[in-house]
């Protein structure tokens, strides 16, 4: 039954025609079809010899014993049944017993408990996680993106303020400006992601970290991170990790190299023309869905019931062409963009101390580490306490309190 | 000839004659729904006949919400639950199915009918029975919908799922 995704109609489609169950349209538009494609005539073939398999589990006759008894209940209605049938009747009804009085219905009760507050949890810590780094920065700046990705170094002078401004933007969390859609480089061959890795040690550190940030918009690009560190005794350090215009990337690597003395560098590039055609493919594929089943809601006239059904397969499709968009746009402006690692680092002179301590002061030092180790040891004991404290109490309750029924059951069941 | 839905409203008014045509209708297919579920046959007599009692007992909060089929196999597959509910867990199940199979019963005693009770007895549980609903019982799918509570496009995928992995299951046979 497997079949192509492009074909006219689905296996499951041909089923539902099979069981009488396809709309009456659908249904006319599937006969015509079945005429001349063979393929289609296959499956309906498979479906059918199924059917037939299926009525080799034969059963006997009921024995005549059975009428007798349904008939006379009938004659004398009234039976001693009752009870035990109308909680048959009432299936799936609040019956007698309460709900929590079962364990199993504890053990449910407890599992979905935890799910829902897995499935609360989880997608805020993962936002959490994702956020603030590349995610918000990267819409932003793909909005610039069509423009340079034309742009030759000639007009590449007159956009030099953009690529600054949006920055400041996207380092602001500003709002996105309203993005068009981007076009891929399709007729300039292979798509390549380029990342460089610089570590330069800087003779001028000062001057050499500053002239980071107007390296990399000099040359189009933006800064994606930046972290300095300037610890007292150390050598001062600056991790920057910069996304320029793939073109410009030779011309910048050579003047980020004149900075000061290349410790060491690296060069990689990966080749994704394969993952954007195949993302192109089902985006295309996506949207041929999403077309069908707008024509689909705007011709029929069925029930509400199937109206909803097909809204909602459409939100699925949209949402999917969404984030297939999406992840096409973050890999247009990876190749367009190639991300450059520059680890600056300060020529290191140590630093020599003041005198050696004396032991008075030595001992009061060890005094005070002391005492701060108790209370940091006391302050972590309560920390520990508040964070697990409630969620061990949580646990325990949702494991004992079934077995407690469980034993109770078992107790009782070996008594009797 | 009246609709099942006809007879039962008919029978609501006092008219035993529509019961007794209802239970003519239905005394075979019930039977046959709990047999093809069940071990015994007198298991499945006994359940049965409680579901014309309970059928019989009720039928005056009977209302046609649904059709007449689906409210009374509605009845059958809470009794077969509650039956299999207190002849122990559900993970059994598969090997009955295989029992039933390798013992052979008085009709299908051939070896078509032992495989397909074997691959029947593979599928996932839910699946096998909106499969045997539409096969055996030839529920529509809103039908199916109605007596195990869940979307008709829910049926119609898992029937597809089920059909395939039956096929599946079957194909070494061929």
């Amino acid at each position: 039954m497997e079949r192509h995704a492009q074909h006219a109609f689905e296996a499951e489609e041909v089923m539902a025609y099979l069981d009488g169950e396809l709309e009456a349209r659908r249904a006319a538009e599937l006969a015509a079809h079945l005429v001349s494609c063979s393929e289609c005539q296959e499956v309906v073939q498979g479906f059918r010899a199924l059917s037939e398999r299926m009525l080799s589990f034969e059963v006997e006759r009921p024995s005549a014993a059975m009428n007798a008894e349904v008939l006379a209940a009938l004659d004398s209605s009234t039976s001693a049944n009752q009870a035990r049938t109308s909680r048959a009747l009432d299936h799936g009804a609040w019956n007698g017993r309460p709900m929590l009085a079962r364990p199993r219905n504890w053990a449910i009760a407890c599992v979905v408990a935890v799910v829902v507050t897995l499935a609360l949890a989880i997608p805020h810590t993962r936002r959490a996680e994702t956020l603030p780094a590349s995610g918000r920065n990267l819409r932003n700046l793909v909005a610039v993106e069509p423009g340079l990705a034309k742009s030759q170094a000639s007009d590449l002078e007159a956009q030099k303020v953009t690529p600054e401004d949006d920055v400041q933007s996207a380092l602001a969390g500003a709002p996105p400006p309203p993005g068009e859609e981007l076009k891929a480089p399709e007729n300039v061959g292979p798509m390549i992601v380029q990342t460089a890795s610089l570590n330069i040690l800087a003779t001028n550190y000062d001057q050499a970290s500053a002239a980071i940030d107007k390296l990399a918009a000099a040359h189009g690009g933006y800064v994606e991170k930046l972290d300095a560190k300037a610890q007292t005794g150390n050598a001062r350090e600056l991790a920057a990790s910069l996304r320029i215009p793939t073109k410009q990337l030779d011309g910048f690597l050579a003047d980020v190299r004149k900075l000061g003395r290349v410790e060491e560098e690296t060069r990689s590039n990966e080749e994704v023309s394969d993952q954007y055609v195949d993302l192109q493919a089902r985006l295309k594929s996506a949207r041929a869905t999403e077309q069908r089943l707008i024509e689909l809601l705007g011709t029929r006239t069925g029930k509400l019931q199937d109206v909803l059904e097909a809204e909602r397969e459409l939100a699925r499709v949209r949402g999917e062409i969404e984030s297939m968009q999406g992840q096409s746009t973050i890999l247009v402006h990876r190749v367009n963009y190639a991300t450059v690692q520059v680890d600056l680092s300060e020529e290191y002179r140590q630093v020599l101390g003041s005198g050696p301590v004396s032991t008075a002061s030595k001992l009061r030092n060890a005094l005070v580490e002391g005492f701060r180790n108790l209370q940091d040891g006391a302050v972590g004991l309560l920390v520990f306490l508040f964070a697990v404290g409630p969620s061990l109490l949580f646990w325990l309750a949702i494991l004992l309190v079934p077995g407690w029924f469980a034993w109770r059951r078992f107790r009782a069941r070996a008594q009797a | 000839m009246n609709s099942d839905d006809q007879l039962i409203l008919e029978f609501q008014q006092g008219a035993r004659e529509a019961f007794v045509e209802l239970f003519e209708r239905y005394r075979e297919p019930i039977y046959g729904f709990f047999r093809r579920r069940l071990e015994h046959p007198a298991r499945a007599e006994e359940l049965a006949q409680e579901c014309f009692l309970a059928l019989l007992q009720n039928v005056q909060r009977y209302e046609p919400r649904a059709s007449f089929r689906s409210y009374l196999y509605g009845i059958a597959t809470h009794l077969v639950a509650a039956e299999r509910r207190k002849a122990g867990r559900e993970v059994v199940e598969n090997e009955k199915l295989d029992d039933r199979a390798a013992g052979g019963d008085a009709a299908g005693n051939h070896d078509a009918g032992i495989w397909l009770r074997k691959a029947l007895g593979h599928l996932e549980p839910s699946e096998r029975e909106i499969l045997m609903l539409r096969e055996y019982e030839q529920l529509s799918y809103g039908e199916i919908a109605a007596v195990l509570r869940m979307p008709v496009n829910t049926v119609r995928s898992r029937l597809f799922r089920a059909r395939a992995a039956l096929k599946n299951q079957l194909l070494p046979v061929k």
